[in-house]
C-alpha cells in the first residue's frame, strides 16, 4: 500500500511503486481530469503538482509522491466551488477549445501565479512552454495568465504548497 | 459524404479481409487470468534478497521507473527521447552515437562519474545548463544512489 | 424548390414523408403525451424521442428542439463538438430565429441514429413539405446534396456545421418551431398570428396583453401544420447570431470535468495497449509473449494479425507488457519504402506526364498559345512532406461485446460510421449497437476514420469483457492516415507589362476539396489543372483543410514567385488578378492594410502575403517574419476573413488563431518520413509542436460579405498560413523555399 495525499484527502492506493502517478491518478483513484498525452513529458497535458511544484505525472512513479501532496485539476477549485482565478480567467478569455491540453495548462499556469504573481512574457514562455496546445490557443493561454495574475485571490483558494 | 462511407466501410474491408461478417478474431489468445482473479506471485515479487549491494540494484532498477520514459539501459536498446544508458558510468557526457544532444551537452566535457551523475540527476539544468534534459530529476539523494547503482551494474553486465 | 412539388400523401416507397406523417406520427407509444414532429412515418418517434427526451415534461418540436416546462428550449445538433464551437454556434442559429432567450437555451448532441443520418432526412426536410427560401438553394439538388453532407451522415468535417447544417436546418427549424408556437397561441388566444410577437422565449399579444412562455404552448404547437415556408430574419433582425456568444462547452474544460472519450467508465472495465504492424498491409509472423505473461496485472496477449494487445488491469502495466513482446513481421510490398523514393516515384509520374499528359481537372482558355504569347515564363516545382495529426488525445476507444450487443465509447467525427464500424467489426446488425460519443481532443479530420473503433471492438470481442484501448503517443503519430506528401509543378506566363496570362499546375493526389488546386478567383486568361496519381501504401486522411492545406501553399507561393518575375509587389500583383472580384479585393486589402503593407521593417525581418478562399470562406494572411535569429520567427500574422456572416466572432476569431497554429506547426516543423515501410517519427520530440514561445501574435478582421452564403470557420485560416511565412522569408533574405518543412532549410 502506497500513502498519498491528493487534493488534501489521504489516500491509500496498492499498485507497483513504478506506476506513473498519472495512471494511479485516473485509474486507480478514478479522477479522469488528468491526461494522458505522450508519456515521456514533452507535451505537459499531464501536468499535476507534487507538494505545490508542477511535474509530468506520466513520466513520475507513484512512489516519488509517497508522503508528499498531490494537487490535481479537480483540487484548484475551493471547496464551495468557486473556480480558481486562473480557472475563472481561463473562462473569461475563452481559452479552450478542444479542452484535452487544458487541465495540464491550468496547473502549469496556476503553479506559476504561485511562485512569480506578476510574471513577464518571458517567464510566461518559461513555464508554459512544456504545455502542448494542437488547438494553438497560446495568446489566450498568455491573456488569462495576466488576468488572473491581476485578480486578488484569497489565500485559502491557492492550491497546497 | 458518400466519400466518406466508402473510406469507412474501405476500412472495414481491408481489416476483415474477405470476411463478410465479423472482423477477424484473434489468430493468437493468450488468457494468462480472468478478470478478477487473484494474480499469481511472480518470481520477482516472492524472491528475497539478502545482499545489500543487489538491494541497492534492485531498489535503483525500481527508482529507474522514473527515467524510463525517456532512457533505455539494455545494451543496444534503441535511444528515446534520451539516450540509451547502457555503460554510462565512467564514460564522457556526449558519447552515444546517433543521439542528437544540447550543444550544452556535448561541450561541457564531463566525465559521467558517480559524483557527476548525482549532481547531474538531483538538477540537471543547474548542473549543465543549456541541457534538453527537463524532466526526471531526482530530489531524493538515497533515490539517486540507487539509480546509480543501478546504472554501474549495467555498464558491468 | 417549387419545381419540386413531387409528393403525394401517401408514402412512396422511397420513404417520402408526406406532411401529414411528417407532423402528425408524434406521439409516444403507451404515453399520453404528444412529443414530437419531424419523425418518419413507421413512427421511429418511439425510438427516437427516449433518446433525445427525459420523458414527460418535454415536448420534442421537431428533429432540432425541444421545449420543456421550464421553458428551456434545447437544440439538437447533429455534429460534434471537438472545440470549434459548433455546440454554440449552431445553437444560436436556432434560437435567434426561434427568439428563444439565450440564457435559456441547452445543448444536446444528437443521437448516432439513422433519424440524423439519412439523406432522406435531409431531402424530406427541405421538400417536398417544408420550403426553404430558395435564395438559400441555388438548386434543390446541390443543396439537398449540400444538407446531406453535412446532415446525412451526421458527419463533421469539411467546416460544414454552421454552413449548411446552420444555414439550412438549425435556422430553419427554429423558424418553424417559432411559427407553430405563434399558431397554437393564436388559437388558443383566438387572435390572428399576425398579432403574435415572440420574444426571450415568450409568446405575446400586444392588444389583449397576453403573454405567455413558449413551454405554454409546446404541447398545442405540436399538433400544428409545419409551416410550408418558415419566415427567416434577414441580418438587421438578429439579435443572437453576429453576437460573441461564450462557448457551452467550457466551463466544464477547466475543471476537469469534460469526458472525453478516453475518460468513459464502464465497471468491470480492463485496458489494452496496442501495437501494430509498422508497415501497412504486413501481418505478425510470430509473437514472443513469454515475458509479457509473467508480468504484473497481465490478463490476455492476442495476436489479431494486424496487431499486437496486451490486455490489463490497468493501461501502463498492459503498455510495460506490450513493451516486452517482440514480433516478427511478413515481408509487405511496402518494406523498400522510403521518403526520397517516393518522391523520386513523384517525379517519373509527373515526368511522364510532361505538358500535357494525367488526368485534367480544369482547362480555360488556350494555355499553349498563352505561352507562346508569354514575354516571361516562370517555372516552380513544390514539395510538401506526410502529416500526422497529432490530435491532443491520443486514438482510444472503449467496448464491450457481449450477449449479442455491442457499446462503444469514443470521440468520433462521424458517430453513426463508428457505430457502423462496431457492427460490422463484432458481427452484429447495427441496431444491437450503441455508441456512446463523447468530447473529441482533437479531431482536425483523424477522428473521421474508425481504425481504432474496429480495433476495440476486436479486442472486446475475444475478452468478452469490455476494454478501454488507447493507443501510445508512438502508435497515434505511425499509424495515422496522413495528409498526403505531393509535389506540384507549376509554369506560368507573363505578358510585356507584367500581367499573368497563362497558369499550368501538375501535382500529384487529388483527394478533397475538388477545388483545392484550382484558382477561378484569379484573372488569368489561360490555365489548365492537372493531376497524377502515385500509388504509396500509406493511408491518406482528411487533415484540416485537407487538399488546401497543400495547395494552399503551392499556389501563393508560385503567385508570389510570378510576381516577383514581374517585378512587381505580391500585394499589388494579386490586386490586379483579383480586379473585378470586389468581395476577393477587400479581404486582401484589408489584411494589407492591417499590416501596414510597405511600411519600412527591421533588417532581417519581411512580410509575406496569402490569399485562399476555400470552403466558402476568403481569407487572407500576412506574416510578419524576423529572419535575425537562428530559426525563422513569426512575430505577428494579420488576418482578414469573410465567411459571409460571422455567427460568433470570438468563435471564428479563436479558429482563425488555431488555424494558424497548426499550419504553422506543420510549416516549422511537421514532417513524417519514410524509412523502409516504416514511419520514422514516433513522439512529440521527433514530431515537434508549436509551442508558446513559438506563437506569434494574431489580429483578426472580420468581414460580413454575403450573409447569404456562409463559409465554414474550422479549416479556412489554414492553407494562407505557410505561403504567407515563406513569402515573407523570401522578402527578408531573398530565399525561395519550395519545400516544406522549414525546418530542412538553413536560411538564418
Amino acid at each position: 500500500m502506497i500513502k498519498l495525499n491528493v487534493n488534501g484527502q489521504s489516500r491509500e492506493v496498492d499498485v507497483d511503486p513504478a506506476t506513473p502517478i498519472l495512471w494511479v491518478v485516473r485509474e486507480n483513484l478514478e479522477m479522469p481530469g488528468t491526461k494522458f498525452g505522450c508519456g515521456i513529458a514533452q507535451c505537459g497535458a499531464c501536468t499535476v503538482h507534487l507538494d505545490g511544484k508542477p511535474i509530468r505525472s506520466c513520466s513520475t512513479p507513484i512512489s516519488a509522491a509517497e508522503g508528499k501532496s498531490i494537487t490535481t485539476i479537480e483540487g484548484i477549485a475551493s471547496e464551495d466551488g468557486t473556480l480558481h482565478k486562473v480557472q475563472q480567467a481561463w473562462i473569461e478569455a475563452q481559452v479552450p477549445q478542444c479542452g484535452y491540453c487544458q487541465s495540464g495548462q491550468i496547473m502549469s499556469a496556476t503553479a506559476l501565479l504561485q511562485k512569480n504573481p506578476q510574471p513577464t512574457d518571458a517567464q510566461i514562455d518559461a513555464a508554459m512552454a512544456g504545455n502542448v496546445c494542437r488547438c494553438g490557443m497560446y495568446n489566450r493561454i498568455r491573456q488569462a495568465i495576466k488576468a488572473a495574475a491581476a485578480i486578488e485571490q484569497p489565500a485559502a483558494q491557492e492550491t497546497v504548497a | 459524404m458518400t466519400t466518406v462511407r466508402t473510406f469507412a466501410c474501405l476500412t472495414v474491408f481491408l481489416l476483415a479481409g474477405c470476411s463478410a461478417d465479423a472482423a477477424p478474431g484473434p489468430v493468437e489468445q493468450i488468457i494468462v487470468r480472468e478478470p478478477g482473479a487473484a494474480p499469481v506471485a511472480t518470481a520477482a515479487s516472492a524472491a528475497t534478497n539478502n545482499d545489500p549491494a543487489s538491494a541497492l540494484i534492485a531498489e535503483g532498477k525500481a527508482a529507474f521507473a522514473n527515467c524510463a520514459a525517456c532512457h533505455t539501459v539494455e545494451k543496444g536498446a534503441a535511444n528515446g527521447v534520451g539516450p540509451n544508458l547502457f555503460g554510462i558510468v565512467g564514460r564522457a557526457a556526449g558519447a552515444v552515437t546517433g543521439f542528437a544532444y544540447s550543444d550544452a551537452l556535448k561541450s561541457s566535457g564531463i566525465t559521467w562519474t558517480a559524483a557527476n551523475l548525482d549532481s547531474y540527476i538531483a538538477d540537471p539544468a543547474a548542473k549543465i545548463p543549456g541541457t534538453t534534459m527537463v524532466a526526471g530529476a531526482i530530489a531524493d539523494s538515497a533515490k539517486r544512489e540507487a539509480v546509480i547503482a543501478y546504472l554501474e551494474s549495467a555498464t558491468a553486465n | 424548390m417549387s419545381k419540386n412539388k413531387t409528393a403525394t400523401d401517401k408514402p412512396g416507397k422511397t420513404g417520402k414523408w408526406t406532411r401529414r406523417a411528417f407532423i402528425g406520427a408524434g406521439v409516444v407509444a403507451g404515453s399520453a403525451l404528444v412529443v414530437g414532429v419531424a419523425v418518419r412515418q413507421g413512427n421511429p418517434i418511439d425510438r427516437l424521442s427516449p433518446l433525445l427526451t427525459n420523458g414527460e415534461n418535454e415536448q420534442l418540436l421537431n428533429a432540432w428542439v425541444k421545449v420543456d416546462t421550464d421553458n428551456i428550449v434545447t437544440a439538437v445538433i447533429p455534429h460534434v463538438e471537438m472545440g470549434q464551437g459548433v455546440y454554440t454556434a449552431l445553437a444560436q442559429m436556432l434560437a435567434d430565429e426561434m427568439d428563444a432567450d439565450w440564457n435559456k437555451v441547452r445543448i444536446l448532441e444528437a443521437p448516432a441514429d439513422m433519424q440524423y443520418v439519412s439523406d432522406s432526412i435531409a431531402r424530406d426536410f427541405l421538400a417536398p413539405d417544408l420550403d426553404v427560401p430558395a435564395i438559400f438553394e441555388p438548386t434543390v439538388t446541390g443543396g439537398i446534396l449540400e444538407l446531406a453532407q453535412a446532415m446525412g451522415l451526421q458527419f463533421t468535417g469539411g467546416s460544414y456545421s454552421v454552413r449548411a447544417t446552420g444555414q439550412r436546418a438549425m435556422r430553419t427549424a427554429g423558424a418553424a418551431a417559432r411559427e407553430m408556437l405563434v399558431a397554437a397561441a393564436a388559437s388558443e388566444w383566438q387572435v390572428p398570428a399576425g398579432e403574435i410577437t415572440t420574444a426571450d422565449s415568450m409568446i405575446l399579444h400586444a392588444g389583449s396583453g397576453k403573454s405567455e412562455p413558449f413551454s405554454k404552448f409546446a404541447l398545442a404547437a405540436a399538433e400544428q401544420s409545419l409551416p410550408a415556408k418558415p419566415m427567416l430574419k434577414s441580418p438587421e433582425n438578429y439579435t443572437i447570431m453576429g453576437q460573441p456568444k461564450a462557448r457551452h462547452d467550457i466551463p466544464e474544460k477547466v475543471d476537469g470535468s469534460a469526458v472525453f472519450g478516453i475518460d468513459a467508465q464502464v465497471p468491470g472495465m480492463k485496458y489494452a495497449a496496442v501495437r501494430a504492424t509498422p508497415v501497412v498491409g504486413a501481418t505478425i509472423e510470430s509473437m514472443d509473449a513469454s515475458t509479457a505473461k509473467t508480468m504484473p496485472g497481465v490478463l490476455q496477449i492476442l495476436n489479431m494479425g494486424d496487431f499486437v494487445a496486451v490486455v490489463a488491469d490497468g493501461y501502463w502495466q498492459a503498455q510495460q507488457a506490450l513493451n516486452s513482446i517482440d514480433t516478427k513481421y511478413s515481408k509487405s510490398e511496402g518494406d523498400s519504402l522510403d521518403q526520397d523514393a517516393l518522391f523520386a516515384r513523384y517525379a517519373t509520374h509527373l515526368d511522364e506526364a510532361g505538358d500535357d499528359g494525367g488526368d485534367m481537372e480544369t482547362e480555360t482558355g488556350d494555355v499553349g498559345k498563352g505561352f507562346a504569347d508569354a514575354a516571361t515564363k516562370v517555372e516552380a516545382e513544390y514539395k510538401v512532406p506526410f502529416l500526422a495529426h497529432a490530435t491532443m488525445e491520443p486514438m482510444n476507444c472503449t467496448a464491450w461485446v457481449r450477449d449479442g450487443k455491442c457499446d462503444v465509447w469514443s470521440g468520433h467525427q462521424a458517430p453513426v460510421n463508428a457505430r457502423q464500424a462496431a457492427a460490422d467489426a463484432a458481427g452484429l446488425p447495427f441496431e444491437d449497437v450503441t455508441y456512446h460519443n463523447a468530447y473529441l481532443g482533437g479531431g482536425f479530420g483523424r477522428r473521421s476514420e474508425s481504425d481504432a473503433i474496429i480495433m476495440a471492438t476486436r479486442i472486446a470481442k475475444a475478452t468478452g469483457y469490455p476494454v478501454k484501448m488507447i493507443w501510445s503517443r508512438e502508435e497515434d503519430t505511425a499509424q495515422d492516415h496522413y495528409r498526403p506528401s505531393a509535389t506540384s509543378r507549376f509554369r506560368g506566363g507573363l505578358d510585356k507589362d507584367g500581367k499573368a496570362v497563362s497558369w499550368d499546375n501538375i501535382h500529384t493526389h487529388l483527394f478533397d476539396p475538388k477545388d483545392a488546386p484550382t484558382v477561378p478567383y484569379y484573372n488569368i486568361a489561360s490555365h489548365k489543372i492537372r493531376k497524377v496519381d502515385v500509388p504509396t501504401q500509406l493511408r491518406f486522411g482528411p487533415w484540416r483543410s485537407v487538399d488546401h492545406s497543400q495547395h494552399g501553399f503551392f499556389i501563393e507561393s508560385f503567385v508570389d514567385e510570378m510576381a516577383h518575375a514581374a517585378g512587381k509587389d505580391g500585394y499589388a500583383f494579386r490586386r490586379e488578378l483579383l480586379a473585378g472580384s470586389p468581395r476577393h479585393l477587400k479581404v486582401l486589402d484589408t489584411a494589407a492594410k492591417m499590416s501596414g503593407w510597405g511600411s519600412a521593417l527591421p533588417e532581417k525581418h519581411g512580410r509575406g502575403i496569402a490569399f485562399v478562399p476555400s470552403f466558402g470562406s476568403i481569407v487572407a494572411q500576412v506574416a510578419e517574419v524576423d529572419m535575425s535569429g537562428a530559426k525563422p520567427k513569426v512575430k505577428k500574422v494579420y488576418v482578414a476573413a469573410d465567411p459571409g456572416f460571422v455567427i460568433n466572432p470570438d468563435g471564428f476569431t479563436a479558429q482563425m488563431e488555431s488555424a494558424i497554429a497548426y499550419g504553422l506547426t506543420a510549416a516549422l516543423y511537421g514532417e513524417i518520413t519514410l524509412k523502409d515501410g516504416k514511419v520514422q517519427q514516433s513522439n512529440f520530440h521527433d514530431y515537434p509542436m508549436l509551442r508558446i514561445n513559438e506563437m506569434p501574435e494574431v489580429e483578426v478582421a472580420l468581414i460580413n460579405g454575403d450573409h447569404k452564403h456562409l463559409g465554414g470557420g474550422g479549416e479556412p485560416g489554414l492553407p494562407p498560413i505557410a505561403p504567407a511565412v515563406t513569402n515573407a522569408i523570401f522578402a527578408a533574405t531573398g530565399k525561395r523555399i519550395r519545400e516544406l518543412p522549414l525546418s530542412k532549410h538553413s536560411i538564418a
